[in-house]
This record gives structure tokens, sequence and C-alpha cells, in this order.
């Protein structure tokens, strides 16, 4: 890669990887307080559950995009781990092209459905929702050059990094 | 089932993308777009099933929560207390260390909701302390933690059973109830084990501690030992929902360990969000992904079909728990569990309830086999790890673990044939079923 372009990719990662943690903190944030104004000044507060949802549905699609390595999401290395490095190229290309073809053949009918989100709105903070799920938009594009570039480097043979044990995606 | 339907297609898309490494999220997202478009559906369904489904998955948020307590826990010097008192009270019989590992597990169970968490948090502590001086053989200290790191999420709080409260729409709190008895059984019969080859492989014994510092030791780990006690009682009290609860225990863990233990600095808050989001990310995306394919799976009708298909064979509800035990360990070995939680059990689930059986017996009982299945070759994650975490070779981890995977689907077995086991504790607090 440009080392240029290579140290923007990084600057990107940062970025989201401060962005998903500071959502995070919102949430839990959140929750403290909705907890708290219930308990101790039994007043509810709607909107504070509302900023929740939408901070998780923004970490999850953000931090997917911009920030983990596909190394660090929840995957089956294990038949790509025991081939050899040509066969891994091959298929390294043949997924990523995939990938590609797929998000992008529905790129138009996604647009059409976010934006025809216009006409609601949040409950309590009044947010548009074609505003609100046009994350979505800008994931599946991110996806979409994230793996037209992995189809390019797998091409050129290129190896994708290797994620550390630790640092790999598990959900149990 | 017609190859060329476009249910299969998206299948079989599905199943070549993700064995291939892609994401099994994006995968799921992938392969539900090429059902929609093959069946001549509008596209834009994928987006609209993942935005509105998250959008509206309240429950869901949970994990993070109970994640970043875990870690907030982390963060502090619990650990270490932890462990003394772990000592304190087993290491004086033959295998101390060894039992020292189960117990510690066991406790770390009721804080943290992941296995595979667990195991990369206190693996190498634990893999240290126990081969220093050749006390234990590497491999065997490296299958103890393995198979204990298990205990994790069918103890409360647990993600896997989230999951499955999102899935079944039984309640998180006596799905976490009903997960105790069973978690503890599980810790029993590995303490038996340990016990029973104590003498025979001559494993060593600790220095006792003198029982006068057992009240020390012990109020040094109160406050983390309170931990399961404030979530649980958040929980059953109604005083707060499940989520709320994962907030509490997040915010108490943080509290404890910045206050009490003075060992958190901002730099380490800053380290547990980021630990903490980048595992929230990678479950989030794969449950994202399960939104988009549950779709396709409910517009083909596949858990209706597979109920009635079943029907006519006239199955006894135990059979069919059997069945779907050994369904679920073969799956095991070659699917992630989150998938199986979120894609498989929603599909058996109608027959499990038309045969009569429980569903929060039915999900106990799926997430401790699929938790057996993190422990089992060829695909086994925990496994996996500790190879790396304990610089073993997987292939003595698998030989030393064996026996504890032994007595573990024995333990299953009983979780299987005796519902009681499950729903001892939630029939106690009201449970109907």
């Amino acid at each position: 890669m440009h080392p240029a372009l290579s140290k923007a990719v990084d600057w990107i990662r940062t970025c989201a990887e401060i962005a998903v943690s500071a959502l995070l903190a919102v949430m839990f944030v959140a929750f403290i307080v909705q907890i708290v104004f219930r308990y101790f000044f039994n007043f509810p507060v709607g909107w504070s559950s509302e900023l929740s949802v939408i901070a998780w549905l923004y970490m999850v699609l953000l931090g997917s995009a911009f920030w983990l390595r596909e190394g660090e999401e929840i995957r089956f290395d294990l038949l790509e781990g025991a081939s050899r490095p040509a066969v891994r190229r091959v298929i390294g290309v043949l997924v990523a092209v995939g990938a590609v073809v797929l998000f992008a053949m529905s790129l138009p009918a996604t647009i059409k459905y976010v934006t025809f989100m216009r006409v609601e709105s949040s409950s309590y903070l009044k947010i548009r929702l074609d505003f609100l799920y046009s994350i979505y938009v800008v994931f599946a594009v991110a996806l979409i050059v994230r793996y037209a570039w992995a189809a390019w480097a797998a091409l050129r043979g290129d190896a994708a990094q290797d994620v550390h044990v630790t640092q790999k995606g598990y959900g149990l | 089932m017609n190859p060329t339907s476009p249910f299969s297609i998206s299948i079989s898309a599905i199943v070549v993308l993700s064995m291939l490494g892609l994401p099994i999220g994006h995968a799921m997202i992938a392969g539900s777009v090429l059902y929609l478009y093959a069946a001549g559906l509008d596209m834009g369904t994928a987006a609209e099933q993942l935005l509105n489904g998250m959008y509206t998955s309240f429950l869901l948020l949970a994990i993070p929560l109970f994640i970043l307590a875990a870690e907030f826990m982390n963060a502090g010097s619990i650990m270490d207390r932890l462990l003394s008192f772990c000592n304190a009270i087993v290491g004086r019989f033959r295998g101390g260390l060894a039992q020292v590992n189960v117990v510690q597990s066991i406790i770390f169970a009721s804080m943290s909701g992941s296995a595979l968490a667990d195991a990369a948090s206190s693996g190498k502590l634990m893999q240290t302390l126990m081969t220093k001086d050749g006390k234990y053989p590497p491999a065997y200290a490296a299958a103890l933690t393995t198979v204990s790191s298990v205990i994790g999420p069918i103890m409360p709080p647990s993600i896997p059973l989230v999951l499955y409260a999102l899935v079944s729409d039984t309640s998180v709190g006596y799905l976490f109830l009903a997960g105790v008895v069973p978690g503890l059984l599980l810790g029993i019969v590995q303490m038996g084990l340990i016990a029973l080859t104590a003498k025979r492989r001559n494993f060593p014994v600790e220095a006792p501690v003198p029982l006068r510092e057992l009240p020390g030791v012990t109020w040094r780990a109160v406050p983390a030992l309170m931990m399961p006690v404030i979530l649980l009682g958040c929980l059953y009290s109604g005083v707060t929902t499940p989520t709320e609860a994962a907030a509490v225990a997040a915010a108490y863990a943080l509290l404890i360990s910045a206050l009490l233990y003075r060992s958190v600095r901002p730099t380490d808050v800053y380290h547990s969000l980021r630990t903490s989001a980048r595992l929230t990310v990678s479950i989030g995306m794969l449950i994202a992904g399960a939104l988009v394919f549950n779709y396709v799976i409910t517009a083909e009708n596949i858990p209706k079909t597979l109920s009635a298909m079943l029907k006519a064979y006239e199955m006894t509800p135990l059979a069919f728990l059997l069945a779907v035990n050994v369904l679920l360990l073969i799956l095991g070995c070659f699917l992630e569990g989150t998938t199986i939680i979120l894609v498989i059990l929603p599909v058996l689930l109608p027959t499990a309830q038309s045969l009569g059986v429980d569903p929060v017996h039915f999900g106990v009982m799926a997430v401790t086999n699929i938790m057996l299945g993190l422990v089992t070759p060829p695909y086994g994650l925990l496994l996996f790890m500790m190879t790396k975490i304990a610089n073993v070779p997987l292939r003595e981890i698998v030989r030393e673990s064996l026996p504890f995977l032994y007595v573990m689907f024995g333990a299953l077995a009983l979780i299987t044939l005796f519902p009681g086991i499950s729903l001892f504790l939630p029939r106690l607090l009201g449970y109907a079923g």
C-alpha cells in the first residue's frame, strides 16, 4: 500500500476506534442517568433509552465498517489457515469479489429504503429516520470499497495482516 | 429441498463465503441479499431488517454492558484478591491449584458472560501459576483453564443466554436463574475429577493458609464476591430491567475498582472501553447478520415445516432433546456457537414447544451443549485460544481435556434428562413453566 494511503487508513481506523469506544461510554452513562432519574427523582426519561439504542446501532455499523480488520470479526478461519499461500490468494479474491458484488447489487434498493424513511422520526429525540439510518448506506459503501481493495491486494499477492489470538472476535 | 430454489442458493452462498473466511455477519447479509434477488423481492429488505431489528432489540444492549462490567472488574486488582481467596479455601487439598482454577472460574462466571473472555483474561496468569516449578504439566494446566472457562456463560450473566432470550422470547431473568445450578454442576464434576486423579498423578498441595487469616482474605475479596448478589438482586427485586441490571453491574465494577482498590487510571478506563467496544462490534455484526438472515428463514416458513415434519415421526420429547443434543454437538464441530444460537435454535424452538419442552430448560440445555462445542475439536475456539496463550500444542491440550469432556457430557446428560436441575431455581422464584 502507498505510504500516504496506509497512513490515511490508520487514521480512519483510530478515529473509528475512539468514536466507537465513546459511543459505548455514552450508552453506559445514558443507562445510569435513566436509572438515577427513575428511582431517585421518580422522573422517567425516554430519551436515554433511545440514545442507547442509537449508540448501539452506530457502534456496530461504524466499528465493522471502519475499525475492525476482517480477522477481528467473528469468522471461520480454519480452512484459510490450513491452505497453501497460493490457494489462500485465490480464495481471498473469490470471497472479496463475491462480497463486493452482493453488497453493490443491493445498494440502490438500500438507498431507496433509507431515503423513504424520511417520513418517520424517532420518538423522543425527533431525529428523522432517513438521517439516522443513513449509517447503513455508509457501512455498505465502506464494505464495498474495503472488499474491492482486499480483492486487489489478494490478486497482487499481499497477504492480510495476521491478528493476535486475543484480538479475534468471538461471541461466547 | 430443491437445489436451485432461492433458499438453497442463499444457504450455499452463506456457507461457502463464511467457510472461506468472510466474517459470518457479512456473509449472512450477502447471502440474504442473494435470496431477495433470486426470489424477486425488494433487496432493500436486508437493510430494513437489519436497521429495524437492531433499533428495536433493546434487550441486546445488555451484551455490551455485561462485557464492560467484566472488563472493569479485570482492570482492578480483583483477580489477585479472588485467587488468594480461592487458594485459602481449596489450596490445602491435593491438586489444590487445579481446584483453585475451577473455583476461580465459577466465581468469575458470575461476573462475566463470555467463556473466551474468561480464558483470555485469566488464562495466562493461571498457566504461569500452575506450571511454576513444574507443579503441573503445561498441557494439563491449559486443558483445565479451557474446560473451566466453559462455566462462564452458563452461570449468569451470560451473553449466549441473552441471545437465546432474544430469539425465544423467554425471560432473561428466569434463564439466568436456570443457569446457576447447571453451571455449578459442571464445576462440581470438574472438581470431582481433579480430586480423583490428584493422588494418582501426585499433584502438589499448596501451603495451607492458616484459618485465622481466612476472614481477612475473604474480606479483601468481598467487593468482588458481591457482584453476583447485586446483579441478581437488581433483577429479581424488579428494581431494574435486565439491561439496566447490566449497567448497574458495570457501574459497580467501575466504582469498586476505582474507589476501593484504587488501581484504575483514566487510561485503564479507556482501555476497558476499547476492549469491550471491539468485542461488542464483532458480536453485534454477527447479530445484525442473523437478524437479516432470520427474515429469510421466516419467509420460507422453515421452523413450521420442520415442526410438522418431526410431528409426523411422533417423537417423544426426550427423544427430541437427545436428537437436538446430537445435532448441536455435530454442528458445534463446524459452526460458530453464536450463529447456532441465533439461526439454528429458532428453527428448532417451535418443535420443542409443540412437544411440550420447557423453553427455559431447552435454552439452558442448548447453551450448555454449545459451550462444550468450544472445547471439542476440530473447531473448538477455546482450544485454539489456549494453545496460543499457553503455548502448548493443540493435540496435548485435547488429550488432557478429554477426561474432563467425558464428565461434562455426563453433566449435560443429567441437565437434559432432569429439567428440574435448571428449572428448580426459577420455579422457586415464581416461574410458572
